[in-house]
C-alpha cells in the first residue's frame, strides 16, 4: 500500500516531478553517451594500433628495439613463424626486417623506419592496404617498391611514381644508397606512424642489405580476438625462451594507459552530474514534504508510524529518480547503438584528433554489463538524497500539522 | 462506566512570547457510547483538549486516563500505536489521502492494522451502504463535495472499530445540509456500534444533536449538561 501510495505521489505535482526526471535522464544521458563516445575512440584507437601496426604480439630477439641493430635478429624466424601459424587461435604471423634510414628527395630528407615485409605474410596480420589513399600496395612487378604514409609524403614533396632515395647501413657494416619508387601512399590515424614507417619488399631489401635469409628483425602475430593475447603470450614465451614477447599493450603502453584513465574519469564525471542531480532531487523532495505538511500530519495523527512514513519519501524519492534514469538510460542505449552503427563524423576537427591518433569518424560503444552500474549509481545517490526529506517528514509535530491550513 | 478521565488538566503553550494557557484545569469524565459535544467559542481550547484526549499533545500538568491506563506514560511509538488502534480521528477538512479513492480511503486504517481482506471487504462495502455512496467507489477525494468528504473521513475512522471517535469540528466547513447528513450518520454509528463520540463545534445545529454537552471558556469548563435526547 504504502508502495503504490509513493509511486501515485510521485505524479501529483507533474510538472515539478518531471522537471527533475527530465534533468535525472539528461544528466545520466550525457554522462554515458560521452563515456561510450570516449570508449569508442579509445576501442577503435586499439583496434586500429592493433590491426596496422603492432599486431597482438611481437617476438623479436632481446634488446632489438633498443636500438634496431641488425645482428641483434631471430636467425631461424622462418621456422618460428611456422610453428607459430600452427598454434590455435592464430590469425596470421609476418617476419619483418626493420632498420632506420633516411629518406630523400630532392627537397628534402627524412628519418624513417625502413620495414621489409613478405606481401602475402604482411596482409594476414596487418590491415594497411585498406588505408590507402593514392596507389597500390606493394606487388609483385619490378623491383624496388615504397609504401610511405601521407605525412611523409608531404615532408618529402613525394607522390605516386617519386624517387626515394634511402641511406642503408648494411648487415657488413657499409653504408649504401639505394633508390625505390613510391606505389603507394597510406593513411592512418596515426600521423607519427604516418611520417616514420616506410614498407617496402622483405626481398629487395635482403638483397641490397645482405640480410641472411630465413631470419628476421620481428616477428608480428594476429589473434582472432584480443581477450587471448595474455594466454598466448604466455605460450609463446614458454616455447621461445630465448626470444623477448610483448603483447600490443607492451608496444603501445600509451593505448592501455588512455583507456584506463578514461574509464575512471568518466565514471568520476557521471558520479559528478549525479551528485549535482541530487541537490535538485532533495530540493524537490523537500518542497513536496513541506507542501503536503498537513496530509503527512493526519497520516501521523491517525496511526501511520514514523519509520513508514520515513519509508513512503524514501520511496517517492526512488521511484522519481528510478524514472529518470530508465529514461536516461533507454535514451542512452538508443542514441549508443544508433550511433554506434552509423558513427559520429569529427572531420572539421579532424586534424587536431588525428595528431592524438583517433579515427575522425567515431563509433560510441559501450558493453551492456555498463548499464546495470550507472542504474546502482543513480539508485545509491537517490537513497543519499532521500534521506533529508524522509527525515523531515518524520520530525513533523503532527499535531501542529494538522493545524495547519 | 468512565472510559476517559480527565484529571485537573492544564495545557500551556511556550513557544510564543507570551505563554498562552490553552487548558486551564479541565476535570471531565466521559462514559462509555456517549455522543458528546465541547463547544465554545473559537479560541476556548477545544482543540487543545481534543488533542489531548487523542495522545497527540501532553498536558503540561495533570493525568489523563483512558480505561484506566496513563496515557502520558506512553512512548511516542507506543502513543502511535495507541491512536491506531483506538481512536477515529476526524478533522475539520482535507482529512482524506489524496491519491487514494474512496474504498482505499477507508481501509487505510484496516490495512495499517493488516487486517484480513476479506473483513476489509465486507466493512467498506457495509461503510458504503451507510454513507449513501457506492458510485463513488472508485473516485478520488477532489472529486467529491465537503460533505461527501467528511463523511468518507467519518467511515474511515470508524472502520476499523475503535473505541473512540474524536471529530474537531467537523462540519465547520459544510453548509446546513451537509451538517445535518453527516452528523445523521454519526448519530447512527454511534448507537449502531456503541462507540463513544466527542465532537467539537461552535454551531447550534450540532449542539442540538448531542447527548451531553460541555462547555468550555478560555480554557475552563463553565458547563457540563445532559441534554435528554
Ligand atoms: N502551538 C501553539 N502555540 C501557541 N499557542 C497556541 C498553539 N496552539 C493553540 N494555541 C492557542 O491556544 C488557544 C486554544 O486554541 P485551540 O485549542 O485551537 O482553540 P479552539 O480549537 O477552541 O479554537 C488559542 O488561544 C490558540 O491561539
Ligand atoms: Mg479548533
Amino acid at each position: 500500500m504504502i508502495v503504490s501510495i509513493a509511486w501515485r505521489n510521485v505524479w501529483r505535482n507533474k510538472v515539478r516531478s518531471l522537471v527533475v526526471i527530465a534533468a535525472i535522464a539528461l544528466g545520466l544521458w550525457g554522462g554515458i553517451f560521452s563515456y561510450a563516445f570516449m570508449q569508442g575512440m579509445t576501442g577503435q584507437q586499439t583496434y586500429s594500433s592493433i590491426h596496422t601496426e603492432t599486431g597482438h604480439l611481437q617476438l623479436n630477439s632481446p634488446k632489438f628495439l633498443l636500438n634496431y641493430d641488425l645482428h641483434v635478429n631471430v636467425a631461424n624466424a622462418d621456422e618460428v613463424q611456422k610453428e607459430i601459424a600452427t598454434m590455435p587461435g592464430v590469425l596470421g604471423v609476418s617476419s619483418s626486417i626493420q632498420l632506420t634510414s633516411i629518406a630523400s628527395t630532392a627537397y628534402a630528407s627524412a628519418g624513417t623506419m625502413v620495414t621489409g615485409v613478405d606481401t602475402a605474410n604482411f596482409r594476414t596480420v596487418s590491415e594497411l592496404d585498406k588505408y590507402l589513399v593514392k596507389g597500390d600496395f606493394l606487388g609483385r612487378g619490378r623491383s624496388n617498391q615504397v609504401l610511405i604514409g601521407q605525412q611523409l609524403a608531404e615532408k618529402l614533396h613525394a607522390g605516386i611514381h617519386s624517387r626515394l632515395v634511402f641511406t642503408l647501413q648494411s648487415y657488413s657494416g657499409e653504408i649504401t644508397y639505394s633508390a625505390f619508387k613510391v606505389v603507394g601512399i597510406y593513411k592512418l590515424h596515426n600521423s607519427e606512424f604516418n611520417e616514420r614507417m616506410v614498407f617496402v619488399r622483405k626481398s629487395d631489401l635482403q638483397k641490397i642489405i645482405g640480410f641472411p635469409a630465413g631470419s628476421a628483425s620481428a616477428i608480428n602475430v594476429l589473434l582472432d580476438n584480443d581477450e587471448a593475447t595474455a594466454v598466448t603470450e604466455a605460450e609463446l614465451k614458454n616455447k621461445f625462451p630465448e626470444l623477448q614477447v610483448q603483447s600490443w599493450q607492451e608496444l603501445s603502453p600509451m593505448l592501455q594507459l588512455m583507456s584506463g584513465t578514461i574509464d575512471q574519469m568518466s565514471f568520476i564525471f557521471v558520479f559528478i552530474i549525479l551528485l549535482a542531480l541530487a541537490f535538485g532531487i532533495v530540493n524537490t523532495m523537500l518542497m513536496a514534504v513541506m507542501d503536503r505538511t498537513r496530509e503527512l500530519g493526519v497520516l501521523l495523527c491517525i496511526g501511520m508510524n514514523r519509520a513508514k512514513v520515513f519509508r513512503m519519501i524514501v520511496l517517492e524519492t526512488i521511484f522519481l529518480s528510478f524514472t529518470g534514469a530508465v529514461v536516461g538510460l533507454l535514451l542512452s542505449i538508443v542514441t549508443v547503438s544508433y550511433f554506434g552503427t552509423r558513427g559520429i563524423d569529427l572531420s572539421l576537427i579532424a586534424d587536431g584528433i588525428n595528431a592524438l591518433g583517433f579515427s575522425s569518424h567515431v563509433y560510441p560503444k559501450l558493453d551492456f554489463g555498463f548499464y546495470p552500474k550507472f542504474a546502482a549509481m543513480v539508485i545509491i545517490i537517490s537513497l543519499f538524497s532521500s534521506f533529508f526529506p524522509a527525515r523531515r517528514a518524520t520530525r513533523l509535530n503532527p499535531a501542529e500539522a494538522v493545524r495547519q491550513e | 462506566m468512565t472510559v476517559i478521565e480527565l484529571d485537573d488538566i492544564y495545557k500551556t503553550y511556550t513557544e510564543s512570547v507570551v505563554p498562552v494557557h490553552a487548558v486551564n484545569g479541565v476535570s471531565v469524565g466521559i462514559d462509555k457510547g456517549e455522543f458528546t459535544a465541547i463547544v465554545g467559542p473559537s479560541g476556548c481550547g477545544k482543540t487543545t483538549l481534543l488533542n489531548m484526549i487523542g495522545g497527540l499533545d501532553a498536558p503540561t500538568k495533570g493525568k489523563i486516563r483512558i480505561e484506566g491506563e496513563d496515557i502520558s506514560r506512553l512512548s511516542d511509538k507506543q502513543l502511535v500505536d495507541f491512536r491506531l488502534h483506538n481512536i477515529g480521528f476526524v478533522f475539520q477538512a482535507y482529512n482524506l489521502i489524496p491519491v487514494l479513492t474512496v474504498r482505499e480511503n477507508i481501509r487505510f486504517i484496516m490495512e495499517l492494522e493488516h487486517r484480513d481482506s476479506k473483513e476489509m471487504q465486507q466493512r467498506v462495502e457495509y461503510l458504503l451502504e451507510k454513507l449513501d455512496m457506492k458510485d463513488k467507489l472508485n473516485v478520488r477525494p477532489k472529486y467529491l463535495s465537503g460533505g461527501q468528504q467528511q463523511r468518507v473521513a467519518v467511515a474511515r475512522a470508524l472502520a476499523s472499530h475503535p473505541k473512540f471517535v474524536l471529530a474537531d469540528e467537523p462540519t465547520a466547513n459544510l453548509d446546513s445540509h451537509a451538517t445535518e447528513v453527516l452528523l445523521e450518520l454519526m448519530a447512527t454509528m454511534n448507537k449502531e456500534e456503541e462507540m463513544t463520540f466527542i465532537f467539537s463545534t461552535h454551531d447550534q445545529r450540532v449542539m442540538d444533536k448531542a447527548r451531553r454537552i460541555i462547555t468550555l471558556e478560555d480554557g475552563k469548563v463553565v458547563g457540563d449538561a445532559k441534554t435528554g435526547i
